[in-house]
């Protein structure tokens, strides 16, 4: 049994439990996503739920959102015992969930976004009280977002607090949130903190889910750790360490933040940029980069990093500027041309750019290299293929039965993988990620960066766009900050740190003087 | 530009731009061809829409929810040819014979609606199946017959010029109110009605609609049966119209209604539309069709061949249109 977890600063008020899980299991087929798992959810507290891709977190979502039910266990809505057999079920518990990517109508304005899930507001649709309403409960929630606005065109975290705003508008009790901040700016990330703390206010409880351990420690007040279906412990952030945390998440003890790289010597001048704009996007980006070396581009969202990213990649071509690649002037103009100057490019989105996910793992690492595989009368060779496939298999530790199932099925890390053999199987010259790590777990997280080092080791010339700082200072050799689409410096490593950093992605006047 | 955006829906824009497209077309018909702008031309052009019209606002519908129905010719042609089939032998009154033309259309769209919404068959399979299977269910039927006239009652046949009121030279005809009225009616309904919200929900978002608790189902489902009763109400004013119904009554209307539908700014992939622009929609794509019919200059064979012009032009425009709307709002905030 866990004990209740102490209530942080509230601890003088005794309240109940909102929700409780009792020894919740549940398997699918032979395995076990869950195994005995309890955890009780105060009202008015965030509880953080951590734990690799794989733990069991995913599953634990389903369940209290209704759309699995647990083999066995039981669930205890205001302590008494409920089954939660559908979405709408949770929801009249009081029950929300919103994901990383949101869930909103494009084509309808914010107001009506957050009433959609009310079935009783009667049969007439009043679009002034409606308008009222949601300005209300936006005003709740300590943010100015205009009702009448269509949600095309809003931004990831203004889509997010439109969510929120539909749950609260729901009287939710309990709001998980999935990975809230994976795509978000550090700013936003701030007024999401923010609307977390109204929500507390209001006594709503929230079960937040993220791989970002320094976010934990600034909004939890509990924290489980989850690992292989199991509950590994239930904590007051108090008494949790970040490297206690890990420890515990992964099993094992592993130093994941000292784990800079020496620089690489650097070979020569493969890449040479100046002036590069597209017009109303970006403008005047210059750079070198070497055989060897590791580029990164840091910035907030919208600093328009990858935009310059699909300009090199030629997806959204440069308007004006220059581009040198090996010493020859180039023009890219399609990815056509930039694979031709053995340009590749990892794509952030990997469901749409990345990968085809219901062809099987060979045939999206052919996918740009069917050339090689060409055999008489213009025929593919299969057995040539899949042997391209098991070799980087192998090499890239993508873990798999086979390498004939959908891509579809693997998990986030070993997708990014599959994405990267396909690319590697181009032999580029120059290699462009873009967030290489976004969304995937410690462990996969780790191999990448293991991956994308021995890549510049072995003589490529690498960019990563990434907006996890402690990434971007353990991976680069050089760190170019952009914001609002102007390159704002340079670093060399040696230089960079977090805060100057963030100083120039922010534009804050009193910047480094470098 | 930035004033446009900031007060403008990209709905309202998109039709004030297809008013001044229209405009600019009779302008340009007036210019071109002798005694254009004339009663006859514009009551010409008014019973023609008065056909499409409603078969616009069921297709819009659909299309709305992310699907297309290409079976609503052959269902006029059914509607048309039934109807006054029944009414060679019982000379019904309007308001029943009314209600025995939707209700066979709307059967008709229930069985694309429960292929199409529980089946989970695509709509364009489902749809391209009994456009062939309805057109051939007619001509079964109708052994080669043909519906004439002098089998119709009197009302029928007199009501294509039955006139409601007159505007100086301009007679506005019965059946032109009644495909306005249904205009009018879904019009008021898609903006008011909670219920038919559901229609942009699901095909703005599908995944976000069975989140927010929506019946997807039964919602695409009414789609079909909407659109098939105001095809059948289509083929209750097509009968009265010509008088005369053969088996190809209705050929290649799904050409028009789809061509109304997306010149009049409903999106293709969904979630979006307003039946107003529907209604222009309609009206420029059937002022052009009657028109070339007397310009001298070019072929009336090129009246299909402009519908697909338009039909492309049209969701390329609105493609086009909503990738700048995004990026320009984002510079306008």
């Amino acid at each position: 049994m866990i004990s209740p977890p102490l209530a942080g600063e509230r601890s003088t008020i005794v309240s109940h439990p909102i929700l409780e899980l009792r020894h919740i299991s549940k398997s699918f087929g032979m395995t076990a996503a869950m195994a005995d798992v309890s955890i009780a959810i105060l009202p008015g507290q965030v509880h953080a739920i951590v734990g690799e891709n794989g733990a069991g977190k995913s599953t634990l979502i389903k369940i209290l959102t209704g759309v699995h039910q647990p083999d066995e266990g039981e669930m205890l809505v205001d302590g008494k015992q409920m089954q939660i057999r559908s979405t709408e079920d949770a929801q009249k518990h009081g029950i929300a969930a919103i994901f990383q990517e949101p869930m909103v109508f494009p084509d309808l304005d914010v107001a009506e976004n957050i009433f959609i899930s009310h079935h009783n507001l009667g049969l007439v649709m009043n679009w002034a009280t409606q308008y009222q309403h949601a300005n209300e409960i936006i005003a709740r929630l300590g943010i100015t977002l205009d009702p009448r606005r269509l949600a095309n065109g809003l931004t990831l975290a203004e889509q997010q607090t439109v969510e929120i705003a539909r749950a609260l508008s729901l009287n939710v009790r309990a709001l998980i949130m999935d990975e809230p901040t994976a795509s978000l700016s550090a700013h936003e990330v701030d007024r999401l903190v923010q609307i977390v703390e109204a929500l507390k206010m209001r006594g709503v409880a929230v079960i937040y889910i993220s791989h970002r351990l320094e976010e934990i420690f600034r909004i939890a007040d509990t924290v489980t750790v989850m690992r292989d279906g199991k509950h590994i412990s239930t904590k007051p952030i108090s008494q949790v360490t970040q490297q206690g945390m890990v420890r515990d998440m992964v099993g094992r003890s592993i130093n994941h933040f000292s784990m800079k790289v020496a620089a690489n010597a650097h070979g020569e001048k493969i890449l040479s940029v100046r002036n590069l704009t597209r017009d109303g996007v970006f403008s005047d980006v210059s750079f070198d980069l070497h055989i060897g070396e590791v580029l990164c581009f840091a910035g907030l969202i919208g600093s328009r990093r990858t935009d310059v990213g699909l300009a090199l990649f030629g997806v959204e071509p440069a308007t004006s500027g220059y581009i040198e690649v090996a010493r020859q002037p180039v023009t890219i103009d399609s990815p056509q041309s930039a694979l031709k100057y053995l340009i590749a490019y990892v794509s952030e989105d990997r469901r749409k750019f990345g990968l085809a996910l219901n062809m099987p793992i060979f045939a999206n690492i052919s996918l740009p290299s069917l050339k090689k595989l060409l055999r008489l009368f213009g025929l593919i060779d299969r057995k040539a293929e899949i042997a391209m496939a098991e070799s980087h298999r192998e090499r890239l530790s993508i873990r798999t039965p086979n390498v004939t199932i959908d891509v579809g099925k693997l998990s986030g890390g070993n997708q990014q993988k599959v994405m990267l053999a396909k690319w590697l199987e181009t032999e580029p010259r120059i290699l462009i990620f873009d967030e290489p790590t976004r969304g995937i777990d410690i462990g996969a997280k780790t191999e990448v960066h293991n991956i994308i080092r021995e890549l510049a080791i072995r003589g490529v010339a690498i960019i990563v766009i990434s907006s996890d700082l402690p990434e971007v200072l353990m991976l680069a050799d050089r760190v170019l900050v952009m914001r609002e689409g102007r390159q704002m410096g340079i670093f060399d490593i040696s230089e960079a740190t977090q805060e100057n950093i963030m100083a120039l992605a922010t534009g804050q006047t009193a910047a480094m003087s470098q | 530009m930035n004033v446009l955006l900031r007060n403008f829906h990209p709905q309202t824009l998109r039709v004030l731009t297809l008013a001044v497209v229209l405009l600019l077309v009779i302008v340009f018909f007036v210019s071109q061809i002798d005694n254009y702008f004339s009663p006859r031309t514009l009551n010409r052009i008014a019973s023609s829409a008065a056909v499409i019209l409603p078969i616009a606002i069921g297709q819009a519908i659909v299309v709305m929810t992310r699907n297309i129905d290409l079976s609503v010719g052959s269902l006029v042609g059914i509607t048309a040819y039934v109807t006054g089939d029944i009414l060679a032998y019982a000379p019904f009154g309007p308001f029943l014979t009314l209600f025995i033309a939707l209700s066979i259309g709307a059967l008709c769209g229930a069985f694309n609606g429960v292929l199409v919404a529980y089946g989970r068959v695509p709509s364009i399979i489902v749809t391209l199946g009994t456009l062939a299977l309805f057109r051939t269910f007619l001509v079964e039927y109708s052994e080669a017959r043909t519906i004439t006239t002098d089998s119709l009652p009197k009302w029928v046949v007199e009501l294509p010029q039955t006139t409601l009121f007159s505007v100086g030279v301009l007679e506005v005809r019965v059946m032109v109110i009644v495909a306005l009225v249904a205009a009018l009616i879904f019009s008021l309904a898609l903006w008011k009605l909670r219920a038919a919200r559901k229609f942009y929900a699901v095909g703005s978002n599908p995944d976000a609609a069975i989140m927010a608790g929506i019946n997807s189902e039964r919602v695409v489902f009414t789609a079909f049966v909407l659109s098939g009763m105001l095809a059948g109400l289509a083929g209750l004013i097509f009968l009265a119209r010509f008088g005369n119904i053969t088996v190809v009554a209705g050929l290649g209307f799904e050409l028009k209604s789809i061509a109304a539908v997306v010149v009049g700014g409903v999106n293709i992939f969904g979630g979006s539309g307003t039946i107003l622009g529907v209604v222009l929609g309609t009206l420029l794509v059937d002022t052009i069709d009657n028109s070339l019919i007397r310009w001298a200059i070019v072929s009336e064979f090129w009246r299909e061949a402009l519908l697909g012009i338009l039909i492309m032009t049209a969701v390329a425009v609105d493609t086009f249109m909503a990738r700048s709307y995004v990026q320009l709002r984002k510079l306008v905030a």
